[in-house]
């Protein structure tokens, strides 16, 4: 495209009365940006007339200098064909330096180089050009799994429209739900054992003309992308659809384990609560007089599950209702370390209670149990009393086992051993596999493996708080049970959940732009393949798994499967990956094109490589709440930390800058990364430069990583002064001025 | 404004300077106050011992039925436990129709009757929200500017409901006070217990609640400590002296209701309307300043 | 070794013989009714524990315990209790319940409380001199009269200040009756027949 800038100055909020606008005008036409026109306050309806006579005149390539990117978005764009560059002047030039004249020179020189980073970068970037799939997207939706999840997901997205595909390897549809006998009470005021509705449910599905169903088949293979997958079944079909839901539930903990702790095995009468409500089913609750609930059985312990299922101790209470409508005199105990009764099914347990159900509070012990020839001794300790207790005469004793999600577990190896010798990172590596599952749910024909990334206990991770329903891989969407432990009304909520998302993953795909946490953005990551040298580091390092390898370790990429992090541009050695708004070459003419004194002015240059997800918006938050940090830092927003490439702290450092911060996200096992894998990567690829630095005779203090949360807005001063301190003490950059 | 008043018996006996003070506001107020003809006791907490708590809502039953008949308005209870006692009884009346039916078979023993609907109301909940801090403003002749007062409420005087104000951190006596020109001094034990209903039985226990409230006032810088219940008013007042025997302390803290405030504020006589010489422990040497 | 097993008699006992005896089926043992007590410091065991203790079925513990009579009926513990277990009501059901056993969980309140009921029952309202002189004399009439002159300066006070009606002994003069006092002690009588556990 030809580009005809055109740039604004905004004097409003303060920034008129801090800044000389002569000499912004004068910086903005060396930096090939024109004649910058100053406006009092440029997101005023004269400010926007202004712009959009411009723009109507062919101004193309808009640099405003005003507020931060992050606010105002809707009143500075004007249209998909305009590309606009925000510095700025507000946040984190204004808010955040020493008012007064004393600092103003500092302040200007700040300005200043804001507008020729942003300056630098207009002139680097091109209009994206969404990517199109060689045929057109397929919008059809496979619902793996036909559990409660599966068939509300398929459902839900079959009335928004969607054509679907259900696959259920047993030879009828229901998954556990048909194995219940009742469910617990699920409306208000929750306080009556309702029917499961399973039949109508198989029947809405069955009477649906969008959904098709393939009941005793399995996925044999999954091929290709969101948008364009092949689904290979068991039964032989094939199947091409958009987007994937994998609703395939949970397996109860294998009861066989609690032998020890709680004489499982000894008796027929001392059963799993998933025993118990197929004796319900089968109206086999007779006789009982006296039944003794253990909740926690092998849950929320570090022998066996060691998180909570979230489901047992309600079903714990519909099953000691159970025996109570079978017989109202029967003596019901359910002896509990904590009873989890989460928002309305707090009534359900007022119910039990009403209906005469005694609870005692066990603490972490394990009861003891005992069979006195057919009738069972529970020994408890007694928390409320602080005594133990024992409870007699039992007919029946009733663990309450948790949940596994039928989704085989994947170890990866630690990121540590990327670039490793070879020798040590095969080593990782072959543990790693050696602890993860063999077998597959949908056997994806992915580089980097056949199973969804799992971070704990199998469960398919992502962004947990954040974006439910998303896993690491685009396009395929974990719902109920497997997700993560929950009750039927949850997998419900979830199901409809997980079936808009992979309507949006398919619309996405169609339309050419990224999902989520990028949602809508058109560019996409382009290989200049002529200068790749096969390395694999993008094809292993990406987070989604999105780029496939041929036979010669090419790379190849699958754009709909991108989340356009830009990590594989970060590890590209030879640099050969880039956005068409953003690359190596562009972020390291940015950090060019700061001024950088002369040594002997004593003005430090510092850059800051911020994450845009979580620190930019601390940092602005930072800066509006007052905070003041040294006029010598420059911020420079990344779509991630993991698109850091190790040229640019060359590019820093050679340039004269004296030190480089990088702000990422929390990352570990809690992570806040929203590539997931960023942060970390960040993290491991810096540790790795200070062999690099040292060889240059460079102090390795001068480049730190840190992680700011989204909510750590207090740390951030702090921070930055601790580093402009490590910086004066380190001393100037012996670089500067060649 | 008319309304039913059941005066119950502390009113009648230890309370005496309560009732005269809430007669002598609620005239100032133009209030009507009509007393319930032939009322029983509501059964006070103590209740328990002789009676079931069926006798005890039938004793209060009676009085809505007799309140119902003598036209049905609102009911004052200016005693807390009354209070207590008699829109518990109302409100599960309301609430449990098993318990409406045997209420009424029970007053069809006497010849009485109870649909239901009457309210009852605390004297503070009355003041503050029928009457209002604004007419209660301007009905002030002599504020009392410069008065330290700790506003004591009581544990039963918003209780169980909270219809009026908060259980735990009730602020309508606090406001009341600020409109009679008084200044509320920080009193962290508004409604903390003082044991009144063991004054007679358990008094060491009694006499250590007693000595948290009268220290708490003390710290906070209060000059006297405003009631709205008479239980608390006798409990807190005629034991101090064995409180500072008990506890070695030497409180001397006068116990007022809010209504002699009130009264006083209004420019109604000390003693005769006030009822403030019926106080043991004197309030006149902090008092007799606003006085008409 | 577990100290006593479960049983299921006396809280079956409690539900259908103690007045409000069926709202502890709703206590989540919490604690709150305990620590919010003003007489925590009092009580061996509170609120939450009794009500375990019942549900477990030890009988002795719950009607030989004096924590049951203690109650001063501030009502904290019902205001603050999560599950709006009227824990107040229970506790007086309890305290009834013993008494009716021929158990009395606390003198001297017993004792206070039957000489005020039957004021109640005699005369429809209670009178605040005859109760309390009532109430001193059962010591006995020796300990009656020290009693006495213990209260005395306090009587005197309340006199002098026109809180207290003058008596020369109790029932001297006598206690004025309400006019519907006929009804009202039928009402009772019907009332204690309708009462749990069927008092007479």
């Amino acid at each position: 495209m030809a580009k005809k800038y055109a740039c604004y100055l905004c004097k409003g909020c303060g920034i008129g009365e801090a800044l000389d606008f002569d000499n912004l005008q004068e910086v903005a036409s060396e930096s090939g940006m024109g004649e910058a026109k100053a406006h009092e306050a440029l997101c005023s309806p004269e400010g926007l007339a202004l712009i959009k006579a411009d723009v109507d005149g062919g101004a193309n390539a808009l640099l405003i200098g005003a507020c931060s990117a992050r606010v105002k978005t809707d009143e500075f764009t004007f249209g998909k064909e305009v590309l606009v560059e925000r510095a700025s002047l507000r946040e984190q030039t204004v808010y955040c330096t020493e008012a007064g004249e004393e600092a103003a020179a500092d302040r200007q020189m700040l300005a200043a180089d804001y507008l020729r980073i942003s300056a630098t970068k207009l002139q680097k970037m091109e209009l994206p050009v969404p990517f199109q799939l060689e045929q057109p997207a397929e919008k059809a939706i496979l619902v793996v799994g036909g559990g409660v999840a599966g068939l509300n997901a398929a459902l839900a997205a079959a009335k928004a429209g969607a054509k679907v595909y259900l696959v259920e390897k047993e030879d009828a549809l229901g998954g556990f739900l048909g194995k219940m006998a009742k469910l617990g009470p699920q409306s208000p005021p929750y306080q009556e054992l309702q029917d499961t509705g399973l039949e109508d449910l198989v029947g809405q599905v069955q009477g649906n003309g969008n959904i098709e169903v393939f009941i005793g088949n399995t996925v044999a293979k999954t091929e290709g992308a969101p948008g364009n997958f092949t689904v290979s079944l068991s039964g032989g079909q094939s199947l091409r659809a958009g987007a994937v839901i994998q609703a395939t539930g949970w397996t109860p903990y294998p009861p066989e384990k609690l032998a020890d702790e709680l004489a499982y095995g000894s008796s027929p009468n001392i059963i799993t609560n998933v025993q118990m409500e197929e004796r319900a089913k089968a109206g086999d609750l007779g006789g009982l007089n006296a039944v003794a609930f253990i909740q926690c059985a092998g849950s929320r312990d570090a022998n066996h599950l060691p998180y909570c299922s979230a489901v047992c101790c309600l079903v714990s209470l519909k099953q000691a209702m159970y025996v109570k409508q079978a017989n109202p005199e029967a003596a019901v105990y359910v002896i509990y370390k904590d009873i989890r009764t989460p928002g309305q099914s707090e009534e359900v347990y007022r119910q039990a209670q009403r209906e005469g159900v005694i609870f005692i509070r066990r603490g972490e012990e394990y009861p003891k149990i005992s069979d006195h020839g057919g009738k069972f001794t529970v020994e408890t300790a007694d928390v409320t009393l602080n005594d133990t207790v024992a409870i007699e005469e039992l007919d029946l004793v009733v663990l309450a086992t948790g949940m596994k999600p039928n989704n085989p577990k994947v170890v990866e190896p630690p990121l540590v051993a990327l670039g490793m010798d070879q020798e040590e990172a095969k080593r990782l590596t072959a543990e790693a596999k050696a602890q993860s599952d063999d077998w597959s749910v949908l056997n994806l024909a992915y580089r980097q493996g056949k199973n969804l990334p799992t971070l704990k206990y199998a469960y398919p991770d992502s962004h947990f708080i954040c974006f439910p329903y998303e896993t690491r891989r685009t396009g395929i969407y974990a719902a109920g049970t497997v997700r993560r432990p929950m009750r039927v009304t949850q997998a419900i909520e979830d199901a409809t959940g997980a079936a808009l998302k992979a309507i949006q993953a398919t619309t996405a795909a169609a339309a050419g732009f990224a999902v989520h946490p990028r949602s809508g953005d058109e560019s996409f990551p382009e290989f200049f393949m002529q200068r790749c040298t096969q390395c694999k580091r993008c094809t292993e390092e990406c987070p989604f798994g999105a780029i496939n390898e041929d036979e010669k370790a090419n790379p190849l990429p699958n754009p709909t499967r991108c989340r356009r992090c830009g990590v594989c541009m970060g590890a590209c050695p030879e640099r050969i990956i880039s956005f068409k708004n953003y690359s190596v070459d562009m972020i390291g003419a940015m950090i060019k094109s700061i001024e950088v004194p002369e040594e002997d002015e004593e003005k430090p240059r510092v850059i800051v490589l911020a994450c845009e997800n979580d620190a930019l918006p601390a940092i602005d938050m930072a800066a509006k709440a007052g905070a003041k940090w040294s006029p010598f830092i420059r911020f420079l927003p990344l779509r991630c930390l993991g698109s850091v490439n190790l040229v640019w702290i060359a590019d820093a450092l050679s340039s004269g800058i004296d030190g480089i911060l990088l702000f990422g996200c929390k990352r570990g096992d809690d992570y806040q990364c929203h590539f997931i894998k960023g942060s970390e990567l960040a993290n491991v690829r810096m540790s790795k430069i200070s062999e690099t630095l040292d060889r240059l005779v460079l102090e390795s203090d001068r480049v730190r990583v840190e992680e700011i949360g989204f909510g750590e807005v207090d740390k951030i001063p702090g921070i930055i002064a601790e580093f402009m301190e490590t910086i004066e003490s380190v001393g100037p950059n012996p670089y500067k001025g060649f | 404004m008319d309304y039913l008043l059941y005066p119950g018996c502390s009113l009648e006996g230890g309370g005496s300077h309560y009732l005269v003070s809430v007669e002598a506001v609620f005239k100032a107020l133009g209030v009507k106050l009509t007393e319930i003809k032939d009322w029983n006791c509501c059964g006070a907490s103590i209740h328990y011992v002789g009676g079931s708590e069926l006798q005890t809502k039938a004793l209060n039953a009676r009085n809505l039925a007799l309140a119902q008949q003598q036209g049905g308005q609102d009911i004052i209870a200016p005693c807390s436990s009354c209070y207590i006692q008699m829109i518990k009884t109302a409100h599960e009346f309301e609430e449990d129709p098993k318990l409406a039916a045997q209420l009424n078979q029970i007053l069809a023993e006497a010849g009485l009757s109870y649909t239901g609907g009457v309210k009852v109301r605390h004297v503070l909940d009355v003041l503050f929200h029928d009457v209002g801090l604004e007419r209660i403003r301007q009905a002030v002749k002599h504020p009392l500017t410069g008065l330290k007062v700790a506003a004591y409420y009581g544990c039963q005087t918003t209780r169980p409901y909270g219809e009026y104000d908060s259980v735990e951190a009730p602020r309508t006596m606090d406001q009341l006070l600020e409109a009679l020109g008084a200044e509320v001094v920080p009193f962290d034990k508004g409604v903390k217990c003082c044991g009144s209903g063991i004054f007679f039985t358990e008094m060491e226990t009694c006499a250590r609640l007693v000595g948290d409230i009268l220290g708490a006032a003390q710290a906070g810088g209060a000059q006297l400590i405003s009631t709205a219940c008479p239980m608390c008013q006798m409990n807190l007042e005629i034991y101090q002296s064995r409180v500072n025997k008990i506890l070695h302390t030497e409180y001397d803290m006068p116990i007022v209701f809010i209504t002699q405030l009130m009264a006083l504020a209004f420019g109604c006589k000390y003693g005769k309307e006030a009822a403030l010489d019926r106080n043991i422990v004197s309030p006149k040497s902090v008092l007799q300043a606003f006085a008409a | 070794m577990a100290s006593k097993a479960y049983d299921k008699s006396f809280r079956e006992e409690v539900y259908e013989n103690v007045d409000s005896g069926e709202e502890i089926k709703l206590c989540m043992q919490c604690g709150v009714c305990g620590i919010t007590c003003p007489l925590r410091d009092e009580m061996t065991y509170g609120p939450r524990q009794i009500w375990s203790l019942i549900r477990a079925g030890k009988r002795e513990e719950v009607m030989n315990c004096s924590d049951i009579m203690l109650c001063t009926s501030c009502y904290a513990c019902k205001v603050r209790c999560p599950r709006g277990v009227k824990v107040i009501d229970v506790m007086h059901g309890l305290a009834r319940y013993a008494l009716r056993q021929g158990i009395v969980p606390r003198k001297e309140t017993s004792k206070f409380g039957k000489v005020f009921w039957d004021c109640i029952a005699k005369t429809g309202r209670i009178d605040e001199t005859d109760v309390p002189m009532r109430y001193t004399m059962t010591a006995g009439p020796i300990h009656g009269i020290f009693n006495a002159l213990e209260m005395m300066d306090i009587g005197r006070a309340l006199l002098s200040h026109k809180r207290m009606k003058f008596k020369v002994a109790p029932g001297v003069p006598p206690a004025k009756k309400i006019k519907g006092i006929r009804g009202l002690k039928k009402m009772l009588k019907k009332a204690a027949a309708m009462s749990p556990g069927k008092e007479s």
